[in-house]
């Protein structure tokens, strides 16, 4: 494959959002993945747009991404179930009633419009919740995507615009010279590029090693439970002031239980395993904030990867000492900002002032 | 029952296959714990009666018998027995979690016998849903443990032997079957019955049935297939179409049976991503085994139907065939012990499996079965996802069936895909002119079987609810 300007490695959320952004500049653009689009963290993952969980200093991007999830006929496709909810993060204990107003105030100042509210508020929002609760921190700022749809959704989307997809491409080696970029697979397949962007996911520190930058990316296995289609069970995303807890039930009544409790696994092999006792600790949670989920039936649980950097901020921007060479990853609550942080991406690529310091790689690198 | 936590052997389900490797591990000295989600051992083929109909009447089945005979060896070996136990998860080492009506139970084993079975294809047609539809295998449950018919006036449909066992039962138990409509033809029946003779005992018991069914002048529609079925005031109407001559016929019956064979259940080997293999003659997936049906993961061995279909006899085999291989890697026995047991179950095995295969040919789907679905028609039944989502997921680019699940929803509900996975795999293979195999399977998920929040929650204080670590700010 021949003039390409820009090779995306990786077509999950981040990649692929580069991918399109960049495509609809009018650049020669394709995604490489090991697998299929989005068939990573980007479309297993639970789907919550939701304040009350993103970092702190992370909320203005977060913002902007929520605004692009509520938009997606007019730059990605009509295909992907998007939903505005109100959120509801709550406060079982005094200890924890402490750590909403803390964490809320903060989230506040980077510009979440989150607000404490009583009990009895809370239950006029969501009447399914336990009447056990202190308080609650309220967002108008909340919603889901059916996160499955993602692949369906972005492939559509990349087609359109012409951008080339090349799956079952897992990268082994990537050659520089003479302002080109040379990317081989493990079966000796090439494709040649200006320019690339690494936005591999949990698979970015193998990636790159093969440019010879050595950083610590961890890879944190998450469980995620969804029940069997249910009548009204809430009516709002709720999460939990410790941030262990995210719960919605989609339009076709299914529930789905996440929060980010670890199972087992790893990217060397792929094996991944659920752990039952972490599985009930989580069920436990959501059923203690919803008491009636009790009376449904887990249908399904599933894995999927979550990559993190050392201080759990991203990495975006310029990689150093190579020409022509970005990175796009491990962004906290990556499925809500990650359309946006593309967006930033293919601007700052396309020789745009866009301010990407918070987010440089350097700062990882000894 | 007082458990034990750990056990030398676990065997998941208690049919002919579990029970003969069960009773062939505790001859030997090994404890052995039996799981089962039924009440009884017996599994499918010789599922016992509920409690309530303990008392034997006239009509005591064969089967039946062969039952009591199960509970009363399992009894007399000492062989722990956890009934009415779902088994939710299996992890490799290998613990066995499980929940019944009273809460969830773990068990640690280093040997893990899985003897799950088969489960029924049904293949959609328009109208399948409709109440007064069932599967063959439902019905024949009805038949033998509750020596019950499902309706006075019954339609049976698909193809296989199921479709000839079940009319067989329904008239010996006094029920009108109004017709037979069979997707072979009966030069078919012709050939596979020459297989027969390669296992007697079948072979006598085929030709008793067929001749009570010609006796009874049952009408049989070969090489046709069910076009449509709605509601009617008491009962269903059925148009049943030939696949020759496009020829319809339409009949009022009360009940539609339908099933088109039988296919292994997987679930547990995929869980523990055991490689699998497509085999039509074995009924489509199958995991990768040697011939004493050890697998590629240390202590674990696959046997009776689940490791491909060849029937109740040879299950029993394969199931003793796998505790020898057991006991030889546990050295609890040598090498020559180990082949002499073993010499003759694997000819008298070989022998079954070309039967076997002339029967498989008879589960064989028809193109025109899965041409006939139309658009409108629900395949997952779960979630409502037609033959068109699946087409357009294809047609967007989907390429394989995770990714086809993704995509559109389909088995991803309670049955997680076991009664629509082979359609869909079907009309996705028809769409992209390729292979049902080339389209891979359904990775293995928990819960293996819907799990009620309730029982695996238990009663518990907020304050002792696992504590994980807050997630940064």
């Amino acid at each position: 494959m021949n003039n390409i300007d820009i090779a995306v490695i990786g077509g999950g959320i981040n990649g692929s959002s580069t991918a399109l952004h960049l495509a609809k500049s009018g650049l020669k653009v394709c995604v490489i993945d090991k697998d299929s689009i989005c068939r990573g963290a980007s479309g297993v993952n639970a789907g919550t747009l939701t304040m009350h969980m993103t970092r702190a200093k992370l909320i203005p991007f977060a913002k902007k991404g929520w605004e692009l999830w509520m938009n997606t006929e007019k730059w990605l496709s009509n295909n992907i179930d998007v939903k505005k909810k109100n959120g509801l993060c709550l406060a079982f204990t005094e200890e924890e009633e402490k750590l909403l107003n803390e964490r809320s105030q903060i989230r506040k100042e980077y510009g979440a419009d989150i607000n404490i509210i009583s009990k009895t508020e809370a239950l006029k929002i969501d009447p399914n919740i336990n009447n056990k609760i202190k308080c609650a921190a309220f967002c108008e700022m909340d919603g889901y995507v059916s996160a499955n749809q993602t692949g369906d959704a972005y492939t559509k989307a990349l087609k359109e615009n012409n951008v080339e997809i090349v799956e079952n491409f897992e990268v082994s080696k990537i050659n520089n010279s003479n302002n080109n970029y040379e990317i081989i697979d493990v079966h000796g397949k090439k494709i040649n590029a200006n320019k690339i962007v690494l936005a591999a996911g949990v698979y970015l520190e193998k990636i790159l090693k093969l440019v010879d930058i050595n950083i610590k990316i961890k890879c944190f296995p998450q469980q995620l439970i969804v029940t069997e289609r249910m009548p009204e069970l809430l009516r709002t995303v709720i999460t939990v002031a410790h941030g262990k807890l995210s719960l919605k039930q989609f339009e076709n009544g299914t529930v789905l239980i996440g929060g980010g409790w670890p199972g087992k696994g790893n990217i060397e092999n792929g094996y991944n395993e659920t752990i039952p006792e972490n599985l009930i600790g989580n069920m436990r949670l959501a059923c203690h904030a919803i008491p009636n989920l009790k009376n449904s039936r887990v249908s399904r649980v599933w894995l999927g990867l979550e990559a993190e950097t050392d201080d759990a901020m991203p990495i975006i921007g310029e990689l150093p000492n190579l020409k022509n060479a970005f990175i796009i990853g491990s962004i906290h609550s990556g499925y809500t900002s990650g359309p946006y942080m593309g967006k930033l991406l293919s601007e700052k690529i396309l020789g745009n002032d866009v301010d990407l310091s918070l987010f440089d790689i350097k700062r990882l690198m000894n | 029952m007082n458990f034990k936590k750990e056990y030398d052997v676990i065997v998941i389900g208690a049919g002919p296959s579990g029970v003969k490797s069960a009773l062939t591990c505790s001859k030997k000295g090994l404890k052995v714990l039996i799981i089962d989600s039924n009440g009884n051992s017996g599994g499918q083929i010789y599922r016992a009666p509920p409690k309530s109909y303990i008392k034997k009447s006239e009509k005591t089945l064969e089967e039946n018998l062969i039952q009591l005979k199960f509970s009363e060896n399992l009894k007399k070996n000492n062989i722990d027995t956890a009934y009415n136990h779902t088994v939710w998860q299996v992890s490799p080492g290998f613990k066995i979690d499980a929940f019944n009506e009273n809460g969830t139970i773990q068990w640690n084993t280093k040997n893990l016998i899985v003897a799950t079975g088969t489960y029924e294809k049904i293949i959609p047609f328009d109208g399948w849903t409709t109440p007064g539809v069932i599967g063959l295998a439902a019905c024949t449950i009805l038949l033998k443990a509750h020596q019950t018919i499902p309706g006075n006036k019954i339609v049976l449909a698909g193809n296989g032997p199921l479709l000839i066992s079940v009319a067989y039962y329904i008239l010996k138990f006094g029920g009108k079957v109004d017709a037979i409509v069979d997707t072979s033809s009966k030069f078919e029946w012709i050939k596979s019955m020459i297989s027969l003779i390669f296992n007697p005992k079948n072979f006598i018991q085929g030709i008793s049935w067929i001749l009570k069914i010609i006796l009874s002048r049952v009408p049989i529609y070969s090489n046709s297939l069910i076009n449509k079925v709605s509601k009617k005031e008491n009962g269903i109407s059925i148009e049943i179409q030939n696949i020759k001559n496009k020829q319809i016929k339409k009949l009022t019956t009360e009940v539609l049976a339908v099933g088109h064979g039988l296919t292994p259940s997987t679930d547990i080997s995929r869980l523990l991503k055991i490689n699998h293999s497509y085999d039509d003659l074995k009924g489509g997936w199958i995991p990768k085994l040697d011939q004493y049906f050890r697998s590629s993961m240390k202590g674990l061995y696959i046997v009776g139907d689940g490791a491909g279909i060849s029937g109740a006899i040879p299950a029993e085999d394969k199931g003793e065939l796998a505790a020898y291989a057991l006991l030889k890697d546990q050295n609890i026995i040598n090498e020559k012990e180990f082949t002499n047991k073993t010499s003759r179950i694997i000819k008298r095995l070989n022998r079954y499996e070309i039967f076997a295969k002339g029967i498989a040919k008879l589960n064989f789907t028809p193109k025109d079965l899965i041409n006939n679905i139309s658009e409108n028609t629900i395949l997952c039944r779960c979630e409502d996802i037609t033959k068109r989502d699946i087409i357009n997921a294809v047609n967007n680019g989907a390429k394989n069936l995770n990714q086809i699940k993704s995509w559109t929803r389909f088995g991803m509900g309670p049955c997680q895909g076991r009664t629509c996975q082979y359609s869909v795999a079907k009309v996705a293979s028809e769409e992209l002119k390729c292979n049902v195999k080339d389209l891979g399977y359904l990775t293995g998920r928990t819960p293996l079987r819907p799990f009620p929040l309730d029982k695996a929650i238990g009663d518990f204080e907020y304050d002792e609810i696992t504590k994980v670590e807050a997630a940064p700010l």
